[in-house]
């Protein structure tokens, strides 16, 4: 269920708030494409894409080209579906009044319009809502304060640098405190201590209940704050889902786990007994053993066992189950075919 | 109906697109548009003012009346002539074997008489008033409806209005407004309003200083009523009105809308051969019929396009204006349905 969303920063009027507070159904809490299908007149955007996002963060993974920013543009309605049909929060896209009270995207493009500082062009972004000069005043400030850019509100945001350009890009997606945040390669260009500050930021709005959805290129970061993850590849979505629930998925990768014991030599000799067990590796430095197994579950039960009969097993982790070896095994192989 | 929340987010849009419409560099040469019919209308009031001193000069120097400059008749001799109105202030002489050229000019302190003597005797007489308000006040009509309206106005609405849209797209911007929980009518609205009052601006101005450089050298003798100047603000608003809501459109339809607005120029510039019904689907139909001096301009035209020409009458100003509404209106609904399908998809633009 969506948590409520802070009232404390909330503008909207109380009635808005208490229809916030209710629990909405299912289908209002959810981000849902239906074989949706872009096209740019031959050339393929998205094809046959059925998703639904539910709320947390949700990163879009792929390679250049792979139709991330068409789903977040199809998203946004800045571009509208060949067929299918797309639903945010209940709603169409095709209702901008609507969709963007509640959605904030941050694009790539980095334009701004001109002359404008960064609090003048959140302030004007947010008269466009219809607010009064003083809650634009209130919310520009709060949403500048919160990515971190307030001393340099005042500044022309041509001067910016590209990381304060996308804070403040960030800070315009939810300076009117959206229940949806699209977020678009949200990380590039930061510093690691903004980029740190950036990614608790990200956490903080999807604990709150919001849909964080986020496009990047970086793996690792994708892997440390996503909630799920969305794999595409030439357009089409080559996996969606938790991390574990994707990698599990992939029968034709045997699953790595790493073992740490005291005797890996040992447990290699045990495991070998397993029918699911097709390689074991002893770790260079002699205290850890690396089994591909095609059973996870299976191969789980036989460590319980053999932990029980004389091996001192201190850890066990899965040694693929991220995004980094998911995208590998799905999207990598893919392009080198 | 939101109209309180529509009327604030079209004030939004205004208030963002003033800056920029009024402070694009990409947009200066508009003022040079505007400004350029006002320098020439300086230029020709020093230009009369100094010549009527001239003329003062003159006419104290060699005193002729007018009475005397009008009994002169074709037919009569060089001394005939010179026994009436004594020695013309300048002349000129172009002698050939087979005769003898003369041209002598007198001035009464307002007019220019030339006489044309072929063989000493009088064959021409041409009169040249230069500063008569009736005659000038028809010159100024024919700039305003067929240069100011047609061309000025027309390519600075070009400029200011074709950006609204695709001037963003070029500058990779509109998604700004994409953005915002705005209806795509209410921003064509507010967009087309900032382009509205910054053409009525630039564009008025620019019509009240000419009309100002105008009446200069008439003095008292041209008021606000009898130079039309109401109404040629009037017509210069609509024109700005008319061809803002052609432009906000044309920016819309075409990636290039250098395009569509040669079109517009071509079936404007058609307009006076078209059958009556087409000439309603245009501007300068309602524009011309709207100003308060016409400018007929069968005289002027070659005799065989003169045959073409298709008059439709004149609508009642009231008609007129609603009818220029009917057009701008259609134009902006259109606008407004494309502006609803309307994607970012820069790359392609």
């Amino acid at each position: 269920m969506t948590p409520p969303l802070p009232t404390s920063q909330s503008p909207l009027p109380a009635r808005a708030e208490r229809e916030l507070i209710a629990p909405p159904p299912l289908d209002q809490s959810l981000i849902s494409f239906d074989n949706v299908s872009r096209f740019y007149g031959e050339v393929l955007g998205v094809n046959r894409v059925t998703l639904s996002i539910p709320p947390g963060i949700t990163s879009l993974v792929g390679p250049n080209g792979s139709g991330k920013t068409t789903l977040m543009n199809l998203m946004t309605a800045l571009v509208r579906p060949t067929r299918g049909t797309i639903r945010i929060l209940g709603m169409t896209p095709d209702q901008p009044e609507k969709l963007f009270q509640i959605l904030g995207y941050a694009t790539q493009f980095d334009a701004f319009p001109k002359g404008l500082t960064g609090f003048q062009f959140l302030y004007s972004f947010l008269r466009l809502f219809g607010k009064s000069h003083a809650e634009c005043e209130t919310l520009a400030m709060k949403a500048i304060e919160r990515v971190n850019l307030t001393g340099s509100a005042h500044r022309k945001v041509a001067g910016y640098s590209k990381g304060m350009r996308q804070r403040i890009k960030l800070a315009q997606a939810l300076a009117h405190n959206p229940r949806v945040l699209v977020l678009d390669e949200p990380l590039n260009g930061l510093d690691p201590l903004v980029r740190a500050e950036t990614i608790a930021l990200f956490r903080e709005l999807a604990n709150e209940g919001r849909h964080v959805i986020v496009s990047s290129h970086i793996l690792h970061e994708v892997d440390m704050i996503s909630d799920q993850v969305i794999l595409l590849s030439n357009g089409y979505v080559v996996a969606e889902g938790k991390i574990s629930g994707v990698r599990s998925e992939i029968r034709e990768h045997p699953m790595q786990v790493l073992i740490r014991c005291n005797r890996p030599a040992a447990l290699a000799a045990r495991v070998f007994d397993e029918d699911s067990v097709v390689e074991a590796r002893l770790h260079a430095d002699g205290r850890g053993l690396l089994v591909k197994t095609r059973d996870a579950d299976k191969f789980y039960k036989l460590l319980n066992h053999i932990a029980l009969n004389g091996i001192d097993i201190e850890t066990v982790a899965p040694a693929d189950e991220n995004v980094n070896s998911v995208y590998e095994y799905l999207i990598g192989e893919e392009s080198q075919k | 109906m939101n109209w309180h929340m529509w009327l604030a987010q079209i004030r939004g849009v205004v208030r963002l697109e003033m800056k920029k419409t009024f402070f694009s560099r990409r947009g200066f040469w508009v003022y040079f548009l505007a400004l350029a019919p006002v320098l020439l209308f300086a230029g020709r009031a020093v230009d009369l003012m100094s010549n009527r001193g001239y003329l003062h000069e003159v006419a104290n120097a060699h005193p002729v009346s007018t009475a005397a400059l009008e009994a002169i008749h074709t037919g009569m001799s060089r001394q005939e002539v010179e026994a009436s109105l004594g020695e013309p202030y300048s002349r000129r002489i172009v002698d050939t074997p087979r005769r003898a050229q003369m041209w002598s000019s007198y001035t009464d302190g307002t007019s220019t008489y030339t006489f044309y003597f072929n063989n000493d005797e009088l064959r021409g007489i041409s009169t040249r008033d230069r500063g008569n308000f009736q005659e000038d006040s028809l010159i100024y009509a024919t700039f305003f409806q067929f240069f100011y309206l047609r061309l000025l106005i027309f390519f600075g609405c070009v400029g200011i209005f074709v950006n609204l849209f695709r001037g963003e797209m070029i500058n990779k911007s509109l998604h700004f407004y994409l953005l915002a929980p705005v209806r795509r009518e209410v921003l064509v609205g507010g967009k087309f309003v900032a382009g509205v009052i910054a053409s009525v601006v630039i564009f008025c101005s620019s019509t009240a200083l000419q009309l100002w450089m105008f009446q200069i050298p008439f003095g008292s003798a041209a008021t606000f009523q009898n130079l039309h100047a109401a109404s040629y603000l009037g017509v210069t608003a609509l024109a700005c009105l008319g061809y803002g809501s052609v432009f906000l459109a044309a920016g819309l339809l075409a990636v290039n809308p250098l395009i569509p607005a040669a079109a517009v120029m071509l079936w404007e510039a058609a307009n006076l051969f078209l059958p009556a019904a087409l000439k309603k689907i245009s501007i300068i139909f309602y524009l011309q019929s709207l100003c308060p001096v016409i400018a007929p301009p069968e005289k002027d035209i070659n005799p065989i396009l003169s045959l073409l020409i298709n008059s439709a009458e004149a609508p009642p100003a009231i008609l007129s204006i609603l009818g220029l509404l009917i057009v701008t209106a259609l134009l902006l609904a259109w606008s407004a349905i494309r502006a609803r399908k309307l994607e970012i998809n820069y790359s392609s633009d």
